[in-house]
């Protein structure tokens, strides 16, 4: 066992293999508060990676219902109640395994959108919600693997089958090498590798690494039609450079939070808390940072938070990897790794008219035709 | 197998699928080879290539992703070996620019969605039709040569075993001969005084829908065009074709061009009640809108009804960034809608009742004089004088003696006879002179300088207004002298308004009404009033699709005006359903209604537009082909009236048939009076199960021509690319079908005329020749050129349509540049003085109860006696009050008064006589677009909570299955668990279809059953089944009995249900209501600038009301695999009605401290 420091808890974790970072850390941050639950990223995954045999009910990545949305059944509870809370990470694991994990059955995979839209207590007629947070309430939590710096799947599998790209920091499984004894199923504390049962082997999110190579964000996240999602590469804190609009809104307005993060694996993709759920809930699933990034987030709404405000709305406007960004007046521009501008956007589509009768053309242009 | 032999497995490119493991048991778990540091360094990293080779594709083409959704998505799909593998987002729609080069952003990008990405696994489904298919029944009877019963010309029933018949494939040209002789033989069958006799003596039809055809057999003969705005040739060559008919028609009457009648045409967004019928009432055109990206221009956005997370997802997140922005979002609701968590506020409200919430927030601008008084008095109807004697609005010829109308400049007078320029040369409004004598005879105000009556013009609207130096009084009473020597008490509107509210709208009476507490709506009232010119009110079909969709608009538009919120960009009221506006091609009648008997030959000159086909609204089809009675009284208008419907011609859309309100009727009861139906589908839906002929079209990826589409929710016009992809199947365009039919009736006939008519479509031109010249008439086309717009769609970049502004909406012209709405009086109108209005009680803008959905008793007209109201009672039509409440077909007309107060003491009848407890709502969802791709298996396997991809409950229709949303307390009271099965039945009288109590077989196909699942969001007496599910035909019902796998599939047509029995129609019926049968409301046509009278196509129409219907829940089945013990989820503790402690302990997050 080799220590590892976590920057996300502040403090070292007891890994397998000596930390290292990759050059480059694969992260998406994605805001729940833009989710709507389409699926459309869902969809497109499934149809880019999983349509095949041993893989009908795979989604790498899933969208679900807080709080009666699981994929599989019940699987943050029961990650909950094997930390208890917050209490131990999932490298305290007991005597003679090396990931304190539980495997699903796999009934629990059936039903992928159970709970779908379903909110934690009834409505009635009259029902009144009028301050947020909403003591009535409900969120989507799409999901995809975290491609953690400290991969649980990664300590836990026997045949190392499972790797970390240098170049990215994805994390692949090795179809070759893989035996399919699910340990990495049962070690993933996200439940974010799956069984193909007709082929045997375990199988994962691969980040959409052939995208990546071609400085192309994911499938999920470029049809992302909420344009909740941003790919991008993160700095560990201390390297963070601000101007890497995923750097900062981790780092410098830290208003996006890692999922579970007393998993002490340190996942990698990022989310900007939702604002109508209970601050208490969501310190629960993303740590004590959640209140910090809500109130940042209302700030925002009321006009003092100008780059952050500005830097949601590059979100989905370019399918490429946005290397860093700037901010205009009306507009904010990202930039590809070399510096060159790939997109500008306005924060408010600009209203431009027409005149009633277009002489040239001799046509009378009308809105109610 | 060793290592080496399943790498090189991988290298020859098997998939991974294919790879068996050898047993456990013979390996040991160590690697061969040590990795070091596996976060750090992996050696063997050339099978990645793996994945990079599934991701290359060979190439790509664009394709137009066009269901009824309002969006149209160009996508990108990916190709592998001729194949389509994957679909994707162009990211070019921020590339669209106008002919000006005024250009959008790249924050439209990306445009696609769920149903849109797995279009492959329909492309290559199963349920693709194959080509032209003929039910064997009905070829039998073509074989036969059309037998008929010689009384009454009804073809035998053998013949039409619909539902039940095995379909073979024929040839195209065979199938064209059998279309055109049909339509000849039923034509024949049914002109003249024969054919009268004929329809007399099936003794369903009466007289006054038989006189209707004014004797032409064309006229039964009904052709529906599919959301036209989609493909302006490809779905209108249904209305081409009925105009086409005219020319059969002077064959078979004898008659010349100036007789003969062509076919009807059906509606589109009335039928799919997504026509808010009271935006003409108020403002006398369409609907009024704004794209969707304009939610960010206002710091209020109400969606009311509107659950735009699920219904326009492309579009939501102008929404959300909006809110980035600082903009405020309310939710109001009848229960917890997936948007609702993207709202600031949310209030849920008694389905329903939402029209009492309005007119109450209203009652508060108003008494406490929160209004914008400016634009009250110039745009608005509230400053009019109406007469107190009769109801009617004050006229200057009431007091003027010989008033002559003055002289107006914003309209252009249209004598009789006299013709108006082409739409897309119309600067002005034009008025029938009839219609400007009596109708718009000027209206007259109390001016409050001169303490007198004025009288003013519609003309007078805006700026204009204040240039008559007169203040008119908004409250009082006077008296006026009339011309008769009377002396008559007026008060200007918004005086009886708010008399009329004090009465019966007060917060506190509408906290009774809607639930919402009367704290609340005042408190509503004041934030809309404290957000002038900068609030949008944007309405969904969550209120529309009741009875009086009507009622809300009159309602909603008031709370708008009253704080000038119409027709800014930053404030303004928009209904959102369906995509309509086929008026902003309003060139289109250049194809759908050239004059047959004078076709333009030259493709370089415009057509010659002549309307031989006739409008008619489908409601009267879906209520078993009849108009409205009450008692022995036709309230059916007579510009309304429809005509006996002999056959039917539809394409590429499930709505009328397969997914119709009351559609079990349709099947059972009125089907089989109809001789016959041809559906044109690229996928087999449950409208081609009970059709006669199918035709096979292209599917989307397979599109030959270039054709236009719009959107009303975005400002692009979007050009269908021609894919250059192969077609599957032996399938044609939809207008190569028609044209197919007119050559063959040209070889029958030997009348060039139907060949000639189709030359450009036949010749393969339909799109360089009828889109261009449906371009170049169009107010927002004219100047584009088809191939410079296609060229930019192939790359997957739309084009701006060039309304007056981007983004567009609609009330500019009037409120900012002072033209007149296309009313009487020019001002947005919330009183209606027609007769039929006064009949019904709903002069005033009033609240009625839903028809069938409410516990209390339907239809009544809340309200206290007012001197004003004085609709006609059931007894005044020979009706017992208590029968018409019975009743479902009187009860439509029933117009009784009861007070707010008394209201919760009466009662829905079937609450006492039958045990029903639940209303049940149908609204749209996210995982399929109406019904298209509600079978997609990847797709649906995300819908709700049932999904399964491997169908481990073999009761399970499909991989994913309908269900019903129940408050778990009212399960409990049902003793129903979370995932069991359940029946849900509306009233016995007619659902789900009349008389099936004694048709047990095709009830069985009709009933529904259906899941229960335990519903926080669904407040207590209201269920909910969500609309987008394909239902059960007799076929997909012979399927779960017949298929080893228990599928709800038709073994005969691979048709697949979602409902092993039943469907979500089942539990409504078509619904008439008289206010929208008027022949007397004054609105704009559907296109141009020309005002009429009464009925007009998806403008003034009935709009049925689908999610009317009051239902009894009864336990069928347990919900655990096989119908043993409860749903598996429930038992294990992970569902509301039965969490377990970890879970409650997670939900109140109490797992940290």
């Amino acid at each position: 066992m080799a220590k590892a420091f976590n920057w996300q808890l502040k403090r070292e974790v007891e890994y397998p293999y000596e930390a290292k970072r990759p050059k480059r850390q694969f992260a998406v941050v994605m805001d729940l508060n833009k989710c709507i639950a389409c699926q459309t990223c869902t969809i497109a995954c499934k149809t880019t990676w999983t349509p095949g045999r041993g893989q009908e009910y795979m989604l790498w990545n899933n969208v679900e219902t807080k709080p009666w949305g699981f994929y599989p059944l019940g699987w943050d509870v029961r990650l909950l109640e094997l930390l208890d809370g917050n209490k131990k990470n999932v490298f305290d694991a007991p005597e003679g395994e090396r990931i304190l994990g539980w495997k699903p059955d796999d009934m629990d995979w059936i039903h992928p959108n159970i709970g779908e839209d379903e909110v934690n207590d009834p409505v009635d007629i009259g029902t009144v919600l009028e301050i947020l947070p909403h003591p009535i309430w409900m969120f989507y939590l799409p999901r995809i693997c975290n491609h953690c710096t400290y991969p649980a799947c990664v300590a836990a599998c026997p045949r190392q089958a499972i790797y970390k790209r240098e170049e990215d920091g994805i994390v692949l499984i090795d179809p070759e090498r893989c035996e399919g004894y699910q340990e990495c199923i049962k070690a993933c504390p996200y439940k974010k590798t799956m069984f193909n049962f007709v082929a045997r082997i375990s199988q994962k999110c691969i980040g959409c690494f052939p995208r990546v190579e071609e400085s192309l964000q994911p499938q999920c996240v470029i049809t992302c039609i909420g344009k909740i999602r941003l790919m991008g590469f993160i700095n560990p804190p201390e390297k963070a450079r601000p101007e890497n609009p995923i750097d900062f809104l981790v780092h410098v307005k830290k208003v996006a939070l890692p999922l579970y993060p007393q998993t002490g694996i340190e996942p990698n993709v990022y989310y900007i808390p939702p604002i109508n759920v209970p601050t208490k809930f969501l310190r629960q699933m993303f740590g004590d940072g959640a209140e910090h990034a809500v109130k940042t987030y209302m700030a925002m709404r009321e006009g003092k938070e100008p780059e952050l405000k500005a830097l949601l709305h590059l979100f989905g406007s370019t399918p490429r990897i946005p290397h860093s960004f700037a901010v205009g007046p009306t507009e904010v521009i990202a930039f590809d790794e070399k510096g060159k501008e790939m997109v500008r956007v306005p924060f408010v589509e600009p209203l431009q008219f027409r005149p009633h009768k277009d002489e040239r053309l001799e046509v009378v242009r009308q809105d109610i035709p | 197998m060793s290592e080496v032999t399943r790498r090189e497995l991988l290298k020859g490119g098997l998939s991974l699928a294919t790879l068996i493991s050898p047993s456990f048991a013979f390996k040991v778990m160590e690697p061969v080879v040590k990795v070091e540091n596996p976060i750090l360094y992996y050696p063997n990293r050339d099978w990645e290539r793996f994945y990079r080779d599934i991701f290359r594709s060979e190439s790509t083409f664009t394709f137009l992703c066009a269901p009824n959704d309002t969006h149209n998505c160009l996508l990108t799909a990916c190709v592998k070996n001729g194949v389509v593998t994957r679909i994707e987002p162009t990211y070019k729609f921020g590339e669209a620019t106008d002919i000006y080069g005024l250009k959008a952003s790249h924050r439209w990008d990306p445009r696609c969605c769920n149903k849109g990405l797995a279009l492959m696994r329909r492309f290559y489904g199963d349920r693709r039709v194959k080509g032209p298919m003929i039910r064997t029944g009905f070829y039998q009877w073509y074989k036969d040569g059309f037998p008929r019963d010689p009384k009454t010309g009804k073809p035998p029933e053998k013949y039409f075993q619909r539902g039940k018949d095995k379909f073979i494939k024929v040839t195209w040209d065979e199938v064209s001969d059998i279309i055109a002789k049909t339509m000849i033989n039923i034509a024949t069958t049914y002109s003249g005084e024969e054919g009268r006799k004929r329809l007399e003596a099936q003794g369903h039809y009466p007289k006054p829908m038989i006189d209707a055809m004014e004797s032409a057999g064309t006229r039964t003969l009904k052709f529906r065009g599919s959301m036209p705005f989609l493909a302006v040739v490809r779905y209108t060559s249904p209305y081409r074709m009925a105009n086409t008919m005219a020319i059969l028609d002077s064959h078979i009457r004898g008659v010349g061009p100036d007789k003969a009648l062509g076919g009807r045409g059906w509606d589109n967004y009335a039928f799919h009640t997504d026509l808010a019928p009271g935006h003409p009432m108020v403002s006398g055109q369409q609907n009024t809108d704004y794209d969707l990206c304009m939610w960010e221009y206002s710091k209020l956005n109400i969606l009311w009804g509107m659950n735009p997370f699920t219904t326009k997802m492309p579009d939501c997140h102008w929404l959300t960034e909006a809110r980035i922005k600082g903009s405020k979002v309310i939710v109001i609701s009848n229960d917890y809608s997936p948007t609702a968590r993207s709202a600031d506020e949310v209030i849920i409200v008694r389905t329903g009742t939402d029209t009492a919430l309005a007119l109450s927030i209203a009652y508060v601008i108003m008494k406490e004089k929160l209004y914008q008084e400016k634009y009250v008095k110039s745009f608005t109807d509230m400053p009019l004088l109406v007469r107190m004697d009769n109801g009617k609005v004050l006229r200057a010829r009431d007091i003027v003696p010989n008033y002559q109308p003055k002289e107006l400049k914003k309209a252009v007078i249209l004598k009789p006879g006299e013709s108006f320029p082409p739409f897309f040369k119309q600067e002005k409004q034009y008025i029938p002179e009839a219609i400007r004598r009596e109708d718009m005879n000027d209206f007259v105000v109390w001016d409050k300088r001169s303490d007198s009556p004025k009288v003013i013009t519609r003309d007078d609207v805006g700026e204009d207004f204040w240039k008559l130096g007169i203040d008119p009084a908004l409250e009082g009473t006077y008296r006026v002298k009339t011309v008769d020597g009377k002396e008559v008490e007026v008060k200007p509107l918004f005086q009886v308004y708010l008399e009329f509210f004090e009465k019966n709208y007060t917060p506190k009476q509408a906290e009774i009404i809607t639930g919402v507490p009367s704290k609340k709506i005042e408190k509503l009232a004041r934030e809309i009033a404290s957000h002038p010119r900068n609030m949008k009110l944007s309405q969904g079909m969550g209120v529309n699709q009741y009875q009086h969709g009507d009622l809300k608009d009159r309602a909603m538009y008031m709370v708008c005006a009253l704080t000038d919120n119409i027709g800014h960009a930053t404030g303004n009221i928009g209904s959102y359903a369906g995509n309509f506006r086929l008026a902003l091609f309003n060139g289109a009648p250049q194809y759908l209604a050239e004059d047959p008997f004078n076709v333009e030959l030259d493709p370089n000159k415009p057509a010659k537009v002549k309307f031989y086909w006739k409008p008619e609204s489908a409601h009267y089809y879906s209520h078993d082909d009849h108009p409205q009675y009450m008692g022995e009284h036709l309230l059916t208008g007579k510009t309304h009236l429809p005509t006996p419907t002999k056959f039917i011609w539809f394409v590429d859309a499930n709505s009328t048939l397969g997914n119709a309100k009351w559609q079990y009727n349709i099947i059972m009861n009125t089907l089989p009076k109809i001789e016959c139906i041809v559906t044109n589908e690229w996928w087999w839906s449950m409208t081609c199960e009970y059709s006669d002929i199918v035709l096979g079209v292209d599917a989307w990826n397979e599109n030959k021509y270039w054709d236009i589409a719009g959107s009303v929710t975005n400002p692009f016009v979007y050009v269908w690319p021609k894919t250059g992809h192969r077609r599957m199947y032996d399938t044609k365009n939809d207008a190569e079908t028609f044209a197919l039919v007119a050559n063959r009736l040209t070889e029958l006939t030997g009348d060039e005329r139907f060949r000639n008519y189709w030359k450009f479509a036949i010749e393969g031109k339909q799109d360089v020749v009828y889109v261009q010249r449906i371009i170049n008439a169009s107010s927002n086309l004219r100047g584009y050129k088809l191939e410079e717009i296609a060229k930019k769609a192939h790359k997957g970049i739309p084009s701006l349509i060039m309304t007056r502004t981007y983004p567009k909406y609609v009330g500019k012209d009037q409120t900012e540049e002072g033209m007149p709405w296309y009313t009487k009086s020019g001002r947005l109108e919330f009183y209606r003085e027609e007769q039929e209005f006064m009949n019904a009680g709903e002069n005033l803008p009033v609240y009625r109860e839903p028809v069938d959905s409410t516990h209390y008793e339907p239809n009544v007209i809340v309200a206290k006696p007012h001197k004003l109201l004085k609709p006609k009672k059931p007894e005044d039509y020979g009706i017992k009050s208590e029968d018409a409440l019975l009743s479902t077909e009187w009860r439509q007309a029933r117009n009784v008064l009861v007070s707010p107060e008394h209201l919760p003491k009466t009662k829905h009848p079937l609450r006492v006589s039958f045990g029903a407890s639940h209303i049940v709502h149908t609204p749209k969802y996210r995982h399929s677009a109406h019904t298209t791709t509600g079978d997609t298996d990847i797709t649906v396997l995300l819908f709700g909570p049932f999904g399964d991809i491997y169908r481990h409950d073999k009761r399970m229709p499909f991989v994913s299955e309908a269900y019903i949303d129940i408050n778990p307390k009212d399960l409990e009271k049902l003793g129903i668990k979370d995932g069991d099965y359940v029946w849900v039945d509306a009233d016995p009288q007619d659902r789900p279809f009349v008389g099936w109590n004694k048709r047990p077989e095709d009830y069985e196909v009709g009933r529904l059953l259906i899941r229960a699942r335990a519903s926080n969001n669904t407040p207590t007496g209201c269920a909910k089944i969500w609309f987008n599910m394909y239902g059960s035909s007799h076929g997909s019902v012979m399927g779960t009995k017949k298929n080893p796998n228990g599928l709800a599939k038709n073994p005969q047509t691979g048709y697949q249900s979602l409902y092993r029995r039943g469907s979500h129609q089942t539990v409504t019926r078509g619904w008439l209501k008289p206010t929208y049968q008027t022949d007397t409301l004054i609105r704009k046509n559907l296109m141009g600038q020309v005002i009429g009278k009464g009925f007009e196509l998806d403008v003034h129409s009935p709009i049925g009301a689908p999610r009317e219907g009051f239902a009894k829940v009864t336990k069928a089945e347990d919900g655990g695999i096989g119908g043993k013990g409860v749903w598996r989820p429930l038992r294990l503790g992970f569902r509301p009605m039965a969490a377990n402690e970890m879970l409650k302990k997670y939900i109140r997050a109490e797992y940290i401290k």
